[in-house]
C-alpha cells in the first residue's frame, strides 16, 4: 500500500440528522489509490491537543474528492465536526488493506449503522459486475441518513430494520438474514458494523458456506502498523493489528 | 536562502550521524513500515521497536489512552521474536545505509545476554541499545533501571560481551536517574538516552475502573517535554559520555532546545505516530533554524545553556 501524508481540502461538512456528517474533501492522491475497505486517518487539530489523528472509513471516492460518513463520538470527531468549507486538514492514506474483488458472485452486505460506510464503497465498486444485495440496521429512524444515496447504489435488493421499529422492518440485520441468504442463493458476505452485531452474525450465519469478510473498527494509534495498539484476538490466540493487517479479516480468523 | 556550509552532522565519537535526529525504539516499528512515506537514508539512524527472545502477544486492548498533548501505552512489547527480527534487519538494511539500532529488551540478565549476543553477530546492526526499563521476572516487575548496582552489573555483562557502541536507555521513574546513569558509565555504556515514559495512569469514571489492565501505563508525547528535558540537563552534567535527549519531540525547535541543555543527539518518539514524515520535517527544520541562529555545526549549540 502506498500511503502517503496529504493536505486536504474540505469542500462540504454538512450535519445530517443527530450527531451524524457527510464531508466531502479534496484529495487528490488518496482519492485516487484509495479501493472499497481502506480509511484514512484525519487530523483533529492543528496543535498537538487532541495529539492523535483519527481513522475515518472511506464512503466513496471520485478523484479527486473522497466522502466521509461519520458520527461524533468525542472530542475528536467533534473537532472535525466544526471543519469548514476551504479548511485545510492533514490526512494519512490511503490505509490498510481492501476488500477482495469479485465479478460475476452473488454478494450480500451487512451494515450495521455507520458500518455502512466501507459497504457504501465496494457496492458501488462490485454491482455493476455482481449481484449485490444490502441488509442494513440501524437503531432508530434518526440513524439512518443516506437513504437517497442508498437507493442510486447497484443494489437487487435492499433489507432495511430498525431497533424500535420506528424506521421500516422492527428487527436487527441477524433477524431474517438466513433465509436472505437461502433465497438469494448468497455466495458472500461483507460485514461492517458494532462488535454485538458482528457476535450475532458469526453464530448466526457460520456453518452456511458462505465466505465472510468483516471489516473492523479499532481504537487506533497511528493507522500505520506501528504502534500495535488498534489490535484484535484471533482464533489462533494471536493478535492482529486492525490497522495494517486490516481491517478486512475473515470473519471464521477472530476470536468472537 | 540555505546555506551550504551548515553541517548538521554529529560525532559521538564511536559514529558519526549525518544528523541528530533518530525515531525512537517503539515509535518507529522496524522501519519497513515507514518506506512508503520517506527514504531512511535521510535520518540519522533509527531504533527497532524493542526484542525479547521469544515473540510475545503483547497487553489486551485497551492499550493506548489519549491524554492531553500525550499518550498513555500499555503496549506490552509485542513482538516477533529474535529470529524473525534477523530476518527483517537483513531486509531493512538492503534498503538503507542508515545506522539500524537493536532495542535490547529482557525478562532476566540471561535473556537481556542472549539478546545482545544474536544482534551483536549481525554486521547490519550499527549499535545495541538496553532497555532496561522491562519488569524483571526475578525481581518481582521491577525493572533493573531502578537499581544502580544491577544497571552496573547487567551493563557490565553485555559490554563485555559486545563489539557494538552499548546505547543504555533509562527510564524517568528511577530514585534517582543521575545515578543510575553514573552507573551505566562507569560499566562501560558508549552512551545514554533518556528519556522512556513516565508512568502515569487513567480511569474510566463510570465504570469506577482503571483503563489499563495492569492499572499503569507509560506517558510520552508533548506533555512530557518539559520533564524530559531537566532530567536531559542534569544527566548530561553529570557524566562524560554523550546523552541522546528524547521526550515529546516535536520540531526542529525541539531538538535544538535538547541539544541546548546537553544532548549530543535525540529520539523523536510519539511524533512518528501521528505524522509519519515528522522526522524529515523536522531534519528540515533544524536546518533553517541553523541558519536563523547563524551556526554552522551543531557543537555551537551542544551544552550552550547560559546558566
Amino acid at each position: 500500500m502506498n500511503s502517503k501524508e496529504e493536505k486536504c481540502t474540505v469542500i462540504e461538512n454538512r450535519q445530517l440528522q443527530k450527531n451524524y456528517f457527510l464531508m466531502k474533501l479534496k484529495a487528490d492522491y488518496i482519492a485516487s489509490q484509495c479501493r472499497a475497505g481502506h480509511f484514512i486517518m484525519l487530523a483533529a487539530s492543528r496543535s498537538y491537543d487532541p495529539l492523535l489523528k483519527r481513522p475515518f472509513g472511506i464512503l466513496r471516492a471520485e478523484p479527486p474528492y473522497i466522502w466521509l460518513y461519520y458520527e461524533t463520538v468525542g472530542r475528536g470527531t467533534e473537532l472535525i465536526s466544526s471543519l469548514k468549507a476551504g479548511d485545510e486538514v492533514d490526512a494519512i492514506g490511503p490505509l490498510g488493506n481492501a476488500f477482495p474483488e469479485f465479478t460475476g458472485k452473488r454478494i450480500l452486505m451487512v451494515a450495521g449503522g455507520r458500518g455502512i460506510v466501507p459497504l457504501y464503497f465496494a457496492i458501488e465498486t462490485l454491482g455493476p459486475s455482481n449481484d449485490v444485495f444490502l441488509v442494513h440496521g440501524v437503531r432508530t429512524k434518526e440513524d439512518f441518513n443516506l437513504q437517497d444515496e442508498i437507493k442510486r447504489l447497484p443494489l437487487k435488493n435492499t433489507y432495511l430494520y430498525s431497533d424500535d421499529g420506528s424506521f421500516e422492518k422492527k428487527g436487527f440485520v441477524t433477524t431474517d438474514i438466513r433465509d436472505i441468504i437461502t433465497s438469494n442463493r448468497i455466495e458472500i458476505t461483507f460485514s461492517c458494523g458494532p462488535d454485538a452485531m458482528f457476535e450475532n452474525l458469526f453464530h448466526t450465519i457460520s456453518g452456511m458456506n458462505t465466505e465472510n469478510y468483516v471489516s473492523l473498527e479499532a481504537l487506533m494509534g497511528c493507522g500505520i502498523g506501528i504502534c500495535y495498539s488498534c489490535v484484535v484476538k484471533m482464533v489462533t490466540g494471536h493478535y492482529k493489528k486492525v490497522c495494517s493487517d486490516g481491517p478486512i479479516f475473515k470473519m471464521e480468523d477472530i476470536a468472537w | 536562502m540555505v546555506n551550504t556550509s551548515i553541517d548538521m552532522s554529529v560525532d559521538l565519537g564511536f559514529i558519526k550521524l549525518k544528523n541528530p535526529v533518530i525515531p525512537a525504539s517503539g515509535t518507529f516499528g522496524y522501519g519497513e513500515e515507514f518506506e512508503p512515506f520517506f527514504n531512511l537514508d535521510t535520518l540519522g539512524g533509527f531504533v527497532l521497536k524493542g526484542i525479547y527472545k521469544e515473540a510475545r502477544n503483547g497487553n489486551p486492548p485497551p492499550r493506548i489512552h489519549e491524554t492531553a498533548s500525550g499518550l498513555l501505552n500499555s503496549i506490552g512489547l509485542a513482538g516477533p521474536g529474535a529470529v524473525e527480527l534477523q530476518k527483517i534487519i537483513t531486509r531493512v538494511a538492503s534498503v538503507t545505509t542508515t545506522p539500524i539500532i537493536v532495542n535490547v529488551c529482557g525478562g532476566s540478565d540471561e535473556e537481556y545476554v542472549e539478546i545482545a549476543e544474536i544482534f551483536d553477530s549481525m554486521p547490519e546492526v550499527a549499535m545495541l541499545e538496553l532497555n532496561i526499563s522491562c519488569p524483571n521476572i526475578h525481581e518481582g516487575g521491577r525493572c533493573v533501571a531502578q537499581d544502580d548496582k544491577h544497571t552496573f552489573r547487567l551493563v557490565k555483562r553485555i559490554k563485555d560481551l559486545t563489539s557494538k557502541p552499548l546505547m543504555v536507555k533509562l527510564t524517568p521513574n528511577a530514585p534517582n536517574i543521575t545515578s543510575i546513569a553514573c552507573a551505566a558509565e562507569e560499566a562501560g555504556a558508549d552512551c545514554l538516552s533518556l528519556v522512556n515514559t513516565f508512568l502515569g495512569m487513567a480511569v474510566n469514571l463510570e465504570k469506577r475502573a482503571p483503563v489499563f489492565k495492569n492499572i499503569f501505563a507509560g506517558l510520552s508525547g508533548p506533555a512530557i517535554k518539559p520533564l524530559a528535558l531537566k532530567l536531559v540537563w542534569e544527566v548530561s552534567r553529570s557524566v562524560h559520555i554523550p546523552v541522546i535527549g528524547m521526550g515529546g519531540i516535536c520540531s526542529g525547535r525541539d531538538v535544538l532546545e535538547f541539544m541546548l541543555v546537553g544532548a549530543s543527539a535525540v529520539q523523536t518518539g510519539t511524533i512518528n505516530m501521528v505524522e509519519p514524515c515528522a522526522s524529515v520535517r523536522i531534519i528540515g527544520e533544524i536546518e533553517s533554524l541553523m541558519n536563523t541562529l547563524k551556526i554552522t555545526n551543531l557543537n555551537e549549540i551542544k551544552g550552550a545553556l547560559r546558566v
